[in-house]
């Protein structure tokens, strides 16, 4: 016994020896992945550009990557999509890197950062702007004034849009069906979605609930306070920006445009905001409507695609995401927003933010109008996993496969409610965010506690206010 | 100080164990305890298999009630979708060197560092140790852009080794090993101190071959820590090359959450595969290591 | 111990000393010293390099305001009246104690029941399965798991309400209500962790002799009395790294509340490092986010000192 029990531990220790000799070899082997030696042209002096890795996979990299290479042979760009599972995590690895002086040039950023971008770490691209007026005018054209106006700040403008997400209503076909309801019109009320809601329900069993939302910014309860004719901070408009509506918009579209919006004095103890938090308690007391989920929504189209729920907001990048979890094209549809006091709308946009610390900016700059070009959006938006800013871009046959048949709800949103607006985000947009999920959380849990959550919900957004970012 | 002679070892070992009173060891009946970790082991796994068999449906059968364990329509769509996706072997081979040096690595340190903490007398041994013990309690949040900072001075950003080599000292492995060398008796090291083996020889032919089940669990839990290890890659690395595999994944959420949950689900299955690899293997170790190294033989 | 015990039996092995004359105590002193220089270094420079230099660079950025794009500003103790005057963090603290307090004792009850029972007499291919079971959770990430664990709760649509409503519970509001939702991370994090401690104390079991069981069976300790008297003393080290790592962890839970509620709903379940991580990256206070960090180490280093203070009483070394 014992003499087996020796040679099985000689063994062992050999084994051990030539495991360790394997992965010293191996290691030694690898030397080259280890420190990056492997990676071609890095710091190289290329152009820099950090997209959000979830939108921007392997295939849009080489598809913008190459498309500018053909255009632009002579500027060598290199494209970091950060795999940020959101925005916070997005900005962590970018402040990091402006902390450490290895920013990016460009930054591709949503509606919720461009004014704190732009406060803080961009350049205005007016200049730009105005010197290749030529070049541009086809693409504001294009474009909706409203979505260009959300990127504007204090008169500047400082992105391009290139994709945006209006909150419409989607609404399940066989959940409609099995309700005995029809598509709702156009110009819908809130009460013929309360009814919708109620049908919906005594039509389905346990497992059901008519109306799903999640506590966020876009989508969750700031579209009803549009609806109601209100916002969560008082919205007014920047002068200037003249120099860019007068250049590009004719004047029918030019009506009532300015240099962007400010979002200043906190509203939340107004008489419509409470309205707006006493209807969806009433739904949700009903048994209507769910209790706001905090999150980003990760299960929202598994319930919805599987019938478990019958209608809820989302935008353009929902006809993507329900084609890729199974949905037939005739078994969802979208509809505007209901009507409350107005039928106003609450989209987000997104575009590349050029950074102060850039030492390429003119190079910068001809990224920006190349990310912006037709012929790249369509390449990059081939699957409809967002909405492009492009109005050109929405076609029946864009949609043919994915569906929905309203699919012209996405761009009429913006061109039949032309004073549909972004969600409010000021500088302290993220301050403004936590306290609004906060109280509403607690606002929603019940119909009593409405007015004392809001009433906090008034003071934190007073105090976030204050703050210098 | 207990000084228990080899002799007393010699003593337990020779007390004889009956039949009879081995099995009356239990109160419990054995097979009453056989049936409660069996309901235990499910209440467990339930959620892996859940996401297991979800990665095996079709989207639209996801969200069922009650949960269709076993799939009505089962595809590998979702496993292809993901490798179709994304770079799967690159992302593999990173997280592969990059956990497999690190998990080798803190076996090294905590090893040597927890026997000297544990057997060796030298001065500030306590306040190191505090030191040591203390680098457990800053979360990773507070630190990381002063971390990246000093990276940076290396030029060890945007590597794979900028996340190995800060992850070779681990406080937890050199407390585990701390522990571990401690519950050693003592009388074996002195046997052998008196048999006239220096600080060394004691430490390589008597307690290091009794630290195997203590390396494993270090071994093992660096492995699953670091495989799984999301937010210093995210600011770490830069270039698509040195992604993790974990990073790589978030591609498959699509924009906005648009991605189909069972490719989302079928990457988090395939990512766990090497990890329980891993633990299966270890678990020999973890077994074996008591018998093998020779304590009540 | 006491060297001058050494010589008398020295002589039995000559062959052995090394050739430096370690006979000299002192000589056998420096070598230890020698031996512990070398065995710690890898780690204490590690250390020094890559965390004692960042946490002093926190501990220097709370005393500025330092949004990152600008340079720092001197700001003294402000982030520090601040902070302890923002209710925000406050409740954060206070939620942190109880997830630690509750998470911890059920991970290590659970963990230490399933170890004793899955050490009792059973097939070996079986242990091996219960074991891999227990320990499975930990492989998976902590965040994607979340995700999956937010579906499962979900009060309308989730498997653990199905679940229940099949035995007549009515449907918990588990992640959309103040009452329930710090239980719902709790279990969602122990049911991840447990995994860990069970772990050590199967490790730890291990490592008690099997004759002193058996000794102890012969003295007719049986059951609980045989586990309260005989193991848990001699698994009292393993007990303790097991308390204390569990504490630590426990105090910088972030990921599961990050996912399942992002704090809410209100502030019910929004733990300090997720107040860190929001005031640095999502609001640019890097300064304050500092200063709440040094607090949360502090917390950490007393609960933990704590600990070994209290474990002088009651844990045994062989």
């Amino acid at each position: 016994m014992t003499d087996s029990h020796l040679t099985r531990r000689t063994l062992l220790r050999y084994g051990a020896y030539g495991a360790g000799a394997a992965a010293l070899a191996g290691t030694a082997a690898s030397w080259d992945r280890l420190t990056g030696a492997d990676i071609p042209g890095r710091d190289d002096g290329s152009l820099v550009v950090a997209t959000l890795g979830p939108a921007y996979g392997p295939e849009a990299i080489r598809t913008l990557t190459e498309g500018f290479k053909k255009v632009h042979p002579d500027i060598k760009l290199r494209i970091n999509a950060v795999q940020a599972t959101d925005w916070s995590d997005f900005f962590a690895k970018i402040l990091t890197q402006i902390a450490a002086g290895t920013a990016p040039d460009l930054v591709y950023v949503a509606t919720e950062g461009v004014q704190l971008f732009a406060q803080r770490l961009g350049v205005a691209l007016d200049a730009w702007v105005k010197r290749d007026a030529a070049e541009l005018r086809e693409y504001f054209a294009d474009v909706h004034p409203s979505l260009v106006e959300s990127m504007m700040y204090e008169g500047s403008l400082y992105q391009l849009p290139v994709e945006f997400n209006a909150a419409d209503m989607y609404l399940n076909s066989q959940v409609l069906k099995r309700a005995g309801a029809g598509f709702p019109a156009a110009d819908w009320t809130r009460d013929d979605f309360t009814e919708l809601l109620r049908d919906m329900k005594k039509s389905s069993g346990s497992q059901f609930t008519p109306y799903f939302w999640t506590n966020r910014l876009w989508g969750g309860v700031v579209p009803w306070l549009f609806a109601n004719g209100t916002n969560l901070l008082t919205e007014s408009k920047a002068p200037g920006g003249a120099w860019l509506w007068d250049g590009f918009y004719p004047s029918a579209a030019r009506q009532g445009r300015g240099g962007g919006f400010r979002w200043t004095t906190p509203q939340a103890t107004d008489a419509r905001v409470e309205e707006s938090y006493d209807y969806l308690a009433s739904l949700i007391q009903e048994g209507l409507c769910t209790r706001p989920e905090g999150g980003n929504g990760q299960n929202l189209i598994g319930v919805f695609s599987t019938g478990r729920v019958g209608v809820t907001p989302a935008g353009g990048f929902w006809a993507g995401g329900l084609h890729l979890a199974g949905m037939e094209p005739g078994s969802f549809d979208v509809q505007y927003f209901p009507r409350w006091r107005t039928q106003r709308m609450q989209y987000g946009a997104a575009g590349y933010s050029l950074l102060r610390t850039s030492k390429k900016q003119d190079e910068a700059w001809e990224f920006i109008k190349f990310a912006a070009r037709r012929d790249t959006l369509m390449r990059l938006f081939e699957t409809n996993q967002t909405t492009p800013a492009r109005r050109s871009m929405l076609t029946a046959d864009r949609y043919r496969e994915s569906g929905p048949r309203h699919w012209q709800v996405f761009y009429d949103t913006l061109d039949k409610f032309p004073d549909t607006g972004p969600i409010p985000a000021p500088p302290q947009v993220a301050e403004v965010e936590q306290v609004l999920l906060k109280h509403t959380g607690t606002a929603l849990s019940s119909r009593r506690s409405v007015g004392p959550a809001l009433r906090r919900m008034q003071s934190d957004l007073e105090k976030a206010m204050e703050r210098d970012v | 100080m207990s000084r228990v002679s080899p002799l007393s070892q010699a003593t337990l070992k020779t007390s004889p164990a009956p039949l009879s009173v081995s099995r009356a060891r239990h109160s419990l009946a054995p097979w009453a305890r056989i049936a409660g970790l069996a309901a235990c082991a499910l209440l467990t796994l339930g959620p892996v298999i859940w996401t297991v068999s979800t990665s095996l449906r079709t989207p639209a059968e996801s969200f069922d009630l009650p949960p269709k364990i076993i799939p009505t329509h089962p595809t590998v769509d979702s496993y292809r979708g993901v490798f179709d996706q994304i770079d799967v072997w690159l992302l593999a081979l990173n997280s592969t060197l990059v956990t497999a040096l690190i998990a080798v690595g803190q076996m090294i340190t905590a090893g040597l560092a927890g026997y000297a903490f544990a057997r060796l007398d030298f001065r500030f041994k306590k306040s190191l140790f505090a030191l040591v013990l203390a680098t457990m309690m800053v979360p990773l949040q507070v630190t990381i852009v002063p971390v990246f900072l000093v990276l940076k001075s290396m030029s060890l950003t945007d590597t794979l080794l900028g996340l190995i080599i800060p992850a070779f000292p681990t406080a937890f492995g050199t407390f585990l090993m701390r522990q571990y060398f401690l519950g050693m008796p003592k009388d074996l090291g002195e046997a052998a101190m008196l048999d006239g083996a220096g600080p060394w020889r004691t430490f390589r032919s008597v307690y290091a071959p009794l630290a195997t089940p203590g390396l494993a669990i270090v071994g093992v839990l660096a492995f699953n820590y670091h495989w799984n290890e999301f937010f210093r890659p995210l600011i770490l690395e830069t270039s698509g090359q040195n992604y993790t595999l974990p990073l790589g994944l978030v591609s498959l959420q699509g924009n906005l959450g648009t991605g189909s949950i069972s490719v989302v689900l079928a990457g988090v299955v395939l990512s766990m595969i090497p990890a329980v690899a891993v633990f299966l293997v270890g678990q020999r170790p973890l077994r074996e290591g008591i018998t093998s190294a020779g304590v009540n033989r | 111990m006491t060297n001058t015990q050494m010589p008398a039996v020295r002589p039995s092995r000559p062959a052995t000393t090394p050739a430096t004359g370690a006979a000299q105590p002192s000589a056998r002193d420096r070598g230890t010293r020698l031996l512990a220089t070398l065995f710690l270094a890898p780690t204490i420079v590690g250390i020094v390099v890559f965390t004692v230099v960042p946490i002093v660079g926190s501990v220097v950025l709370s005393l500025f305001h330092w949004n990152v794009i600008d340079s720092p500003r001197w700001a003294g103790a402000a982030n520090y009246r601040e902070v302890f005057t923002d209710s925000t963090v406050l409740v954060s603290f206070r939620n942190t104690l109880v997830f630690m307090v509750l998470a911890v004792a059920l991970q290590l009850l659970i963990a230490l029941v399933l170890a004793l029972a899955v050490n009792g007499r059973m097939p070996m291919w079986l242990r091996s399965v219960f074991r891999s079971a227990f320990f499975f959770p930990l492989v998976l990430s902590a965040a994607s798991i979340s995700v999956v664990m937010k579906y499962l709760f979900n009060q309308d649509f989730g498997v653990v309400n199905w679940v229940l409503g099949q035995v007549g519970i009515a449907p918990v509001p588990w992640l959309t209500s103040e009452h329930s939702a710090m239980a719902a991370v709790i279990l969602v994090y122990v049911w991840q962790q447990f995994g860990f401690s069970f772990l050590l104390f199967v490790g730890g079991l291990n490592n008690i002799p099997k004759e002193i069981h058996e000794a102890a069976s012969l003295d007719g300790a049986t059951g609980l009395r045989k586990h309260l008297h005989v193991t848990l003393p001699l698994l009292s080290p393993t007990l303790l790294v097991a308390t204390v790592v569990g504490v630590i962890n426990a105090l910088q839970v972030f990921e599961q509340p990050y996912v399942l509620t992002d704090g809410g709903p209100g502030d019910s379940t929004r733990t300090v490092v997720m107040v860190i991580y929001e005031s640095a990256f999502e609001q640019l206070r890097f300064g304050e986010a500092s200063a709440v960090g040094v607090l949360l180490f502090v917390l950490i280093m007393a609960v933990t000192a704590l600990q070994f203070r209290l474990s002088r009483r009651f844990v045994h070394y062989q």
